[in-house]
């Protein structure tokens, strides 16, 4: 029943946001929605503490690591519908868009929820396929949602690139099917369900195994934005509007990378560690290469943020890669926090953006003498980001480098640590020019609005927390984390 | 009987890679359209060379719908969308054309290499040509990398399509559940993608302002 | 007749065909490909005439030309002389047949090219070389194609020897349809094209000196010796016309020693190879000459075609 009410929350809030046209109570409802579906997804966390829930003829099912991922969906979900209103008013009023497009906005931001929440409490992986690719329709047309060239480039990328890598992890799903479908045991038929999977996948033939999964951590890795095919991530999550933005890198690479965790499950379980764990370590640092090169001359707000996206999901597929319990728990942990993080970043990014007229990191300046709430919450934000403590994401990455340390990849932590004390002192760099840099003109400061400050705080607030007690995440992440061990 | 059902199987599927290779080789969008027609052609002779061999009527329908979509309704709105574009050529791609040729010979040793290893797991009739559609994928995934125009770029994803579909036929003789998710992918090709260039168009009234725009780059 | 008898004259009797049907088709294509434009055309024997002619006419050397230039001639016809000579066109069972084996026939053609371009480079005069150059460009890029194509085509039958692969495929005529087959095919007709420079590789009637590639290597024969060149070049172009067209369809060659099955054999085999000059004229009309720098397109495209037909063979067997 839990799941249930998952989907039909969105769906119905969907139908709502198609049905009305654009006013600010939508965009408050919409809100609404997302908080229940937080409070829901706590609430399913708890039934599956006992086990994995099923709905709908077990088309459906809920494990912890679903309930997990439900939780994480609906609080930064949350936190960027609370600013839809804000977002349209500013641009209805700056001319940007038309009315009908911020209806246009709503439904989709909605769909693409409702897509999300799919594709985490689907038992099939077809499904999840299918899920995944609905994410890029939606999302396509709400990274071009401003009709400027730059926008119209970016979300030509982005679907071209991510049609490929759709059709790649396609491919990979076939191909499992395949192999599934020549174990000897399932003459009566044979269906796509992770758990059927995971439990015949010790059958499986190794080579055909060995090909899908190649092909499913491309092809899921291009929505991830690991290394083949990243190249669209920076200009999608540069252009798209800042809630859709922190949604697209705050949740959605992290459900894609969900994915990831179920077929390495699966591939573990049919081939040994070795190949998943080579696989994965290679684009998880090649990742995290391209993303300390990339940061180090970053020009760009919001691309800064979105190169350092590539780099969390990077240093989460090299913990992935070691497959430890602890280690895929640390995955986790740092799922949440990266999200609420990074939504808190790109929601202060896009007022910043608003209200400076530009996106140039070179040309803004003086922020915390001109603007203290709004620069104060975006410096913390990226103390965060870059994992200091009290964060939950120093948490995280300390406990990823301690399992890697278990596994004996000294020369990953090594090189892990190397490029993560690089983007420290680069985005330092960047955050020094921003906020302290610069003649301070002699304004007063202006004071920012509270609509705005109040949900950023607190998610800044969650953030801390987690990293100094954990005690309400760590069974459910002990659960889930045992959910995607082979 | 049987011998029939493999020679058109051998054939049909020797199309597919051979129009894959052809819009590499040729410049003019025609020319390339007309070789995506014959794609969808060859496409379908599978389906339906499959679906009379097994006695599936599921999958002959299938094999009508590939018919509609890739061999007529995809050229067509393709040709539309390229009369935008005021070059009727791939004028500069990354790699010219005899280069890519070898390279694509290659590419299509690769997939043998590849494919004849996960073939042969069960060597029947229909998978032992799974190679081919493989290395269809990687023909189309190159073109993708490698053209700059739009159209191309389509072009090169529809190709890489169409091979997907000829493995999933040729791997799973068509069970229901994976063709529906494979025609979803074509769904989302057709509508999105070639949408999505029709609005660009609308935008901006040339096809190619979109390749040509460099604004985003570090 | 005996075996020996049989093989000797079937030997002989391909040799004439060859050497008198080559021109023929030379004729042939360009009557259809005047007809196609509209024009009424030279008759189809114009060739035959004027290497009569041309026989009778004197030789004249440039001052400082070596042997090479005279020797070039008879090398050209020679060693033609023998691929026809060896290879399965009118019977299966020509005298040396056991050594005919393709990358043989191949090969004794390449002689042929490489004497016909020394040839145009002993004199030392712009064109010749160029012309040389250009010729030896194509064959080096075509090469590959043809060797790959012929790795296709003796894929089914585990030889190479020319009259052992007519002879399977003669037993399985379902191989002929099959994807494998054909793209050797469309490689083999590429690469016959470049090696008997016609349209879009070279243009046989022009004498641009831009475009030239075989016309500017024979500049500087004149008399007996063009004869011989010429003669060498259109029983080149009969040799692998027919060789195409028995590699693909072989039905009507002659198998075992009645008369009748050579007289069969002589005229299926004029049939077949008037189809494939049909087809090559047409070709010829509907397409316009390559500049040079697009040829390795094309003829990459060969290589190309030729690998599939490969890859094609080994997973459909």
């Amino acid at each position: 029943m839990l799941i249930l009410a998952i989907l039909a929350v969105p769906v119905s809030m969907t139908v709502v946001a198609a049905t009305f046209s654009w006013r600010a109570w939508v965009g408050w409802v919409s809100a609404g929605s997302c908080a229940l579906i937080l409070g829901l997804g706590i609430a399913l966390g708890v039934a599956t503490s006992s086990g994995p829930q099923w709905a709908l003829h077990h088309s459906l099912r809920a494990d912890s690591l679903s309930a997990f991922m439900v939780v994480v969906i609906g609080a930064v979900s949350l936190l960027a519908t609370l600013f839809t209103p804000r977002t349209m008013r500013q641009e209805l009023s700056g001319g940007i868009i038309s009315a009908r497009y911020a209806r246009h906005y709503v439904v989709l931001m909605q769909a693409f929820i409702v897509c999300m929440l799919g594709a985490v409490v689907t038992a099939n992986l077809g499904v999840f396929w299918v899920c995944i690719e609905a994410t890029t329709i939606a999302t396509t047309f709400l990274v071009s949602h401003r009709r400027t060239d730059g926008a119209f480039e970016a979300s030509w990328k982005y679907v071209i690139l991510c049609s490929v890598g759709i059709a790649l992890a396609f491919l990979g799903t076939v191909l499992v099917y395949f192999a599934e479908r020549h174990v000897p045991a399932t003459a009566h038929g044979s269906s796509l369900d992770w758990t059927t999977l995971t439990a015949l996948a010790p059958h499986f033939d190794p080579n055909v195994t060995r090909v899908a999964f190649a092909l499913v951590v491309v092809g899921y890795g291009t929505k991830v934005g690991l290394v083949p095919m990243h190249s669209w991530l920076p200009d999608a999550h540069g252009q798209a509007p800042a809630p859709v933005s922190a949604l697209m890198s705050g949740v959605l690479l992290s459900v894609a990378f969900y994915g990831l965790l179920r077929f390495r499950a699966v591939a573990v379980a049919a081939l040994g560690p070795t190949f998943p764990r080579a696989l994965l370590l290679v684009v998880g640092m090649a990742s995290l290469l391209l993303a300390t090169v990339m940061l180090i001359a970053q020009r760009d707000l919001k691309r800064m943020l979105a190169y350092s996206s590539i780099e969390h999901m990077g240093l989460l597929a090299v913990a992935a890669a070691v497959g430890s319990p602890l280690a895929l728990a640390a995955v986790l942990l740092h799922i949440l926090g990266h999200g609420i993080t990074k939504a808190v970043l790109f929601l202060s990014a896009g007022e910043i953006a608003h209200l400076e007229g530009t996106t140039e990191i070179a040309q803004i300046s003086g922020l915390l003498a001109r603007r203290p709430a709004l620069a104060g919450i975006f410096g913390v934000g990226l103390l965060s980001l870059i994992a200091l403590p009290p964060f939950s994401l120093f948490v995280s990455e300390l406990t990823m480098a301690r399992a890697e340390v278990d596994a004996g990849l000294w020369w990953a932590v090594a090189a892990s640590l190397l490029c993560v004390s690089v983007i420290f002192a680069a985005v330092g760099r960047h955050a020094r020019q921003m906020l302290f840099g610069g003649a301070v003109a002699d304004a007063p400061p202006s004071a920012t609005d509270r609509s705005l400050v109040l949900p950023l705080v607190g998610a800044l607030v969650v953030c801390g927390a987690l990293g100094i007690v954990s005690w309400p995440l760590q069974s459910l992440l002990v659960h889930a984390a045992h959910g995607v061990m082979p | 009987m049987t011998s029939t059902y493999v020679a058109t199987l051998e054939l049909a599927a020797g199309a597919v890679l051979l129009s894959a290779v052809m819009t590499l080789w040729r410049r003019s969008v025609s020319s390339i359209v007309a070789m995506l027609r014959l794609q969808g052609v060859a496409l379908c002779a599978v389906a339906v060379d499959l679906a009379l061999h097994e006695n599936d009527r599921a999958l002959l329908v299938t094999g009508a719908l590939v018919l509609v979509v890739k061999g007529v309704v995809v050229p067509t709105v393709l040709r539309r969308v390229a009369k935008w574009d005021p070059r009727s050529r791939e004028s500069r791609p990354l790699v010219n054309v005899p280069a890519s040729l070898v390279f694509a010979a290659g590419l299509i040793v690769l997939s043998y290499v590849v494919g004849t290893r996960i073939t042969s797991l069960s060597p029947d009739d229909a998978t032992r040509l799974a190679p081919l559609g493989l290395a269809t994928v990687l023909v189309g995934y190159f073109m993708l990398v490698t053209r700059r125009r739009a159209v191309s770029k389509i072009v090169g994803l529809i190709v890489v399509d169409n091979g997907i579909a000829l493995v999933t036929f040729l791997l799973t003789s068509g069970v229901p559940l994976i063709v529906e998710l494979g025609s979803s992918l074509d769904v989302m090709l057709v509508v999105v993608v070639l949408q999505f260039l029709m609005a660009s168009v609308r935008h901006h009234s040339r096809i190619d302002a979109l390749t040509e725009l460099r604004e985003l780059r570090d | 007749m005996t075996g020996w008898v049989y093989a000797g004259s079937a030997t002989l009797i391909q040799v004439v065909t060859v050497g008198l049907g080559g021109p023929l088709l030379v004729g042939l294509m360009a009557k259809v490909k005047a007809r196609a434009e509209g024009r009424v055309g030279a008759p189809v024997v114009q060739p035959l005439r004027d290497l009569r002619k041309l026989a009778t006419k004197e030789r004249l050397h440039a001052r400082h030309a070596s042997p090479v230039l005279a020797l070039a001639p008879v090398v050209i016809v020679a060693s033609t002389t023998v691929a026809v000579a060896i290879s399965p066109l009118v019977s299966t069972r020509p005298l040396l047949g056991s050594s005919a084996d393709i990358l043989a026939v191949v090969y004794l053609l390449l002689t042929g090219s490489a004497a016909a371009a020394l040839g145009g480079l002993d004199v030392g005069t712009a064109f010749g070389g160029m012309g040389a150059s250009r010729a030896m460009t194509i064959g080096a890029l075509a090469e590959p194609a043809l060797l790959v194509a012929v790795i296709a085509l003796s894929l089914p039958s585990h030889s190479s020897n020319l009259p052992r692969i007519m002879a399977s495929t003669l037993a399985h005529p379902d191989w002929v349809l099959g994807p494998s087959r054909l793209l050797a095919l469309a490689a083999l007709v590429i690469v016959v094209i470049a090696e008997t420079g016609r349209i879009p590789v070279d243009n046989p009637s022009t004498h641009l000196e831009l475009t030239m590639v075989h016309e500017a290597m024979t500049l500087e024969y004149a008399g007996s010796e063009l004869a011989l060149v010429t003669w060498g070049e259109s029983m080149r172009v009969g040799l692998l016309f027919s060789l195409v067209a028995n590699l693909f369809v072989p039905w009507g060659i002659s198998t075992h020693a009645t008369v009748l099955s050579v007289v069969v054999a002589v005229a299926s085999l004029a049939a077949k190879t008037m189809l494939v000059a049909l087809g090559v004229a047409l070709i010829e009309v509907r397409s316009a000459k390559l500049r040079l720098f697009r040829l390795p397109e094309l003829l990459a495209g060969g290589f190309v075609l030729s690998v599939l037909a490969v890859v094609t063979g080994l997973v459909t067997r």
